[in-house]
């Protein structure tokens, strides 16, 4: 089933004619976990908005579960789909953590048991759960950051759209994300996540989407995406494959290999590691 | 300078034909330097707030007898109306002529003119800091709404629901633009910002004759309406 589709979809802002998102046709299934990558200003964002009619297109048209979103108000699509933005202090205003993600299930009219449950689970999921009383301003950035992706968790949304959930995140905080998304993932949620970082986006989603000035210039499998044939049309929009891919693909390992079949295939040209 | 001196006049002079005759003013020096758009722009936003006016004051004026006729529970009065017209002109008059500075005067001109001519430069950073983050805080607040109305918001309801709403909308552009501040003075500081030296100007901006006695014209109007007003309280029209 087709959960979100665009299909010729232009947007161009008020101010400045540039076509921020430029003829996009594009079909993401129930489930999938999609990751949308390409150089700064390419109009991973502007596209982004149009799921949850913060954006109306220019031209063309946007289908939310079916339904044309031209015919549906900003809070009708929010139960549908939960859009985390990248600047957590652009959201954050409660006096406690446990305020700031009721805020959603409260707008969506959510009862009190099922909203005590929301927010325990996202909190719970983002690491967050020994801190529901705590004023968020007194958290670090990168846990106010979680916050903010619990404050939408917490809505339960069949669509869970993440606008660079891993930057200013160490490695723990990015395999909590990385965790989250396999959660929702399993719950049967679609995923849809804008980033900058390469080896997540390899070791996390299913389909890779690269945009470049508006439009879709690849889209595929992390491997299809990071194979060698594709650098041309990454390095086009200032993107690297991960190390892993560029060196894998070299040793003749694929664009997505693991640890193991790395450190097989060094051995096979050094001759056993000395403490092997 | 134009703008400035209309600022003040709009301000100070009372009643009718003034505050008319400003806005006049506003609107053909807006037409001179082409920035009709914009000031028609100001004008839009402004709608919403001078319609309240306008039916706050001809329905619940105080103590007005003057009935125009009755709507229901509600007596319209004339001198309601005729005070929000009036209210409604100035505060026109007012901030029209407060955006044609803008819209005329890029700021960083006008800060290194002002710096040029002797204001310190801890005056220069008030002033500078606070008109550059006027566009920036229209982009915070919008990137705000977006969020919230992300999460559910209501920002079209009814009137009670969206000042219920105000709390997520104004607390974090509050503490955002505190932290900026903060930020942005110790980036400045880092770069020997209050360094005891006189400094070199990179730049200078022409300055023809025509414009300095266009200048000093308006700057002795200004002066003359201030003074016209405090001392003699002439009855301006
Ligand atoms: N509010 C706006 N008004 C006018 N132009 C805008 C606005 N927001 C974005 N743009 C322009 O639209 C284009 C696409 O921007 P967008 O923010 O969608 O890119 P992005 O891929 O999300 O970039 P980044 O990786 O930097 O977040 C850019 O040229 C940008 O300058
Ligand atoms: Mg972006």
């Amino acid at each position: 089933m087709i959960e979100l589709s665009t299909e010729g979809l232009v947007h161009v802002y008020r101010e400045g004619s540039v076509r921020a998102v430029d003829e996009v046709d594009l079909h993401i299934k129930a489930g999938e976990r999609v990751a949308l990558i390409g150089q700064n200003g390419s109009g991973k964002s502007t596209l982004v908005r149009h799921f949850n009619g913060l954006l109306r297109p220019t031209d063309g048209r946007v289908v939310v579960e079916g339904a044309d979103a031209a015919g549906l108000a900003v809070a009708q699509l929010a139960r549908r789909v939960g859009l985390v933005f990248q600047d957590p202090d652009r959201q954050i205003f409660a006096g406690s953590v446990r305020a700031e993600v009721e805020f959603g299930p409260r707008n969506l009219g959510m009862t009190v048991a099922d909203r005590r449950a929301a927010v325990d689970d996202a909190l719970s999921a983002v690491g967050l759960a020994g801190d529901t009383d705590t004023n968020p301003y007194d958290l670090g950035y990168s846990r106010r950051k979680l916050l903010a992706l619990a404050s939408v968790l917490a809505m339960r949304t069949p669509v869970l759209v993440l606008d660079e959930p891993t930057t200013g995140q160490d490695l723990r905080g990015v395999e909590l994300v990385q965790r989250v998304i396999e959660e929702a993932h399993s719950a049967g949620r679609t995923v849809l996540a804008i980033s900058h970082d390469m080896r997540f986006v390899a070791e996390t989603f299913d389909r890779v989407i690269v945009m470049r000035t508006g439009r879709v210039v690849l889209d595929g499998t992390p491997a299809d995406v990071f194979a060698e044939r594709s650098w041309p049309a990454l390095r086009s929009t200032f993107l690297e494959p991960p190390l892993a891919a560029s060196v894998g693909a070299r040793l003749g390992l694929g664009s997505t290999p693991t640890d193991g079949a790395f450190v097989s295939a060094l051995r096979r040209v050094d001759g056993p590691a000395p403490d092997a | 300078m134009i703008g400035l001196v209309e600022v003040a006049t709009a301000l100070l002079v009372g009643t009718w034909t003034g505050p008319l005759v400003v806005l006049l003013v506003v609107l053909a020096s807006a037409a001179g330097a082409q920035v009709l758009r914009g000031v028609g722009l100001v004008l839009l936003t402004m709608v919403p707030f001078l319609a309240s006016i306008v039916v706050i004051n001809t329905f619940l004026f105080p103590g007005a007898s003057d009935a125009i006729g009755r709507i229901g529970p509600l007596t319209p009065t004339w001198s309601g109306l005729s005070f929000a017209l009036q209210i409604s002109v100035r505060l026109l008059a007012f901030s029209l002529a407060l955006s044609l500075v803008f819209l005329t005067t890029p700021v960083d001109d006008l800060l290194t003119e002002l710096e040029r001519r002797g204001l310190g430069r801890r005056g220069v950073f008030v002033l500078g800091a606070g008109l550059r983050t006027i566009p920036r805080m229209a982009e915070r607040t919008r990137e705000i709404a977006d969020a919230q109305r992300a999460r559910g918001l209501d920002t079209e309801g009814r009137p009670w629901r969206r000042v219920r709403g105000l709390l997520p909308l104004v607390a974090p552009l509050v503490f955002g633009a505190l932290t900026e501040v903060e930020e942005h003075t110790l980036a400045l500081e880092a770069r020997a910002f209050s360094a005891p030296v006189r400094r070199t100007p990179l730049r200078t901006l022409p300055d023809r004759p025509g414009e300095r006695l266009l200048r000093w014209g308006l700057t002795a109007t200004l002066v003359a309406v201030l003074v016209g007003l405090a001392v003699a309280k002439v009855p301006v029209p």
